[in-house]
């Protein structure tokens, strides 16, 4: 089968842009891999972790008549504390 | 997201919430399935702010503990939050607000808590490039936050793991459930046949790994390489250090605005310090979904 004029170059393209990709996606070295490690890592001492948050209304709620003080109840889409 | 990098993290917000309120924090997906004492009165604060459970129901509800409420909206702004606060604290009354005695419901071990011999990893994502600059602060905040969830590991998947075993398990989880974009918002998570290649090998402690993603439209995908480090001493998990890094396209209905095109992602795993109430929270693939997620 002969190859056209214009295919031979869309096959060298499609091979280079393949090559390419493979490339983006080189295997991490163990230095990237620390590097990445690292710079991933939520920075230290975030106030909104140092919060005593509960979990469940009730045991808010138990909570919160033993202190006598009013809930605060954040209700996000994905959970407040960490799926988003 | 946004609250976190807003409200949660002004001092004066942080300061008033801990000490002079009950902070709680809930996912409406998951609180609006509960049939039970914890269901029902969810639903009835909800319903004093004008919101049921077959709506949007996101936003900051301040009440008291007989369940009145004494505020209600829904901002990531701090001053607006701020604003809320003072409010309830004006409104809220000692005398009449408070029950005389707890009405002694126990809340059920909640269904969205770890179960008993749970290993729990914490997982982030950043979008590494790839945006163009934004001009207004809420924009900003998300393109430079962090996604957050946690990877679930079972009790027999951490016992493999320190026989130097890589579950089949644990590889699809970490494929399906956290190769994801979700530093914007809920992502859709992965089906198996979005799996196009799933490569990943524990060798003396080494995890390697390739993965390619695709959905059938071809519209979001990512392709990665992971590397990182396991290590099991006494039957107990103490390094879980994973990356994976790789080129990502594409958005979901609640993670719009992605950058065009291509652009890199990365995504670490990490041993929870469990210090913190959020340690604890679901893994987003793990909502109405815990028995498929743990599988």
């Amino acid at each position: 089968m002969r190859l056209s004029k214009l295919m031979v170059p869309c096959l060298v393209m499609g091979l280079v842009s393949m090559r390419a990709a493979e490339d983006r996606t080189a295997a991490l070295s163990e230095a990237e891999f620390e590097k990445l490690h690292r710079e991933l890592q939520p920075p230290s001492g975030e106030l909104w972790r140092t919060i005593p948050w509960k979990t469940t209304l009730l045991d808010a709620r138990n909570q919160a008549i033993q202190d006598k003080k009013p809930i605060f109840m954040l209700v996000r889409s994905g959970h407040p504390l960490g799926c988003v | 997201v946004l609250d976190r990098a807003s409200s949660l993290a002004d001092s004066e917000i942080v300061k008033l919430l801990s000490t002079r309120f009950v902070p709680l924090a809930i996912d409406q997906h998951v609180h609006r399935q509960l049939k039970d004492a914890e269901g029902e009165q969810f639903a009835a604060v909800l319903k004093q702010a004008g919101r049921g459970l077959d709506g949007m129901s996101q936003g900051q509800y301040l009440f008291t503990p007989k369940g009145k409420l004494l505020s209600f909206s829904n901002t990531p702004d701090a001053a607006h939050v701020k604003r809320l606060i003072d409010t309830a604290l004006k409104k809220f009354d000692l005398t009449a607000d408070v029950p005389e005695s707890s009405p002694g419901q126990k809340p059920a071990p909640p269904p969205f808590e770890p179960p008993p011999g749970t290993t729990v990893v914490d997982v982030t994502t950043k979008v590494l490039g790839g945006y163009e600059k934004a001009t207004i602060k809420p924009t900003q905040a998300a393109q430079e936050a962090l996604g957050r969830d946690h990877l679930w590991l079972r009790k027999d998947e951490v016992e493999a793991l320190a026989r130097g075993l890589l579950p089949e398990s644990v590889k699809t989880r970490i494929v399906r459930y956290h190769l994801i974009d979700n530093t914007r918002g809920e992502p859709p998570m992965w089906s198996p046949d979005d799996v196009k290649k799933l490569e990943m090998t524990l060798k003396d402690g080494r995890l390697t790994g390739s993965v390619e993603l695709t959905t059938k439209s071809g519209k979001r995908g990512y392709r990665a390489k992971l590397f990182g480090n396991v290590k099991v001493e006494d039957g107990k998990l103490t390094r879980f250090d994973v990356v994976a890094k790789g080129e990502f396209w594409g958005e979901g209905t609640f993670t719009r605005s992605a950058p065009p095109g291509e652009f890199p992602l990365a995504i670490a795993f990490t041993l929870t310090a469990g210090t913190s109430a959020a340690d604890r929270a679901l893994p987003g693939g793990a909502r109405a979904n815990l028995k498929g997620y743990l599988r």
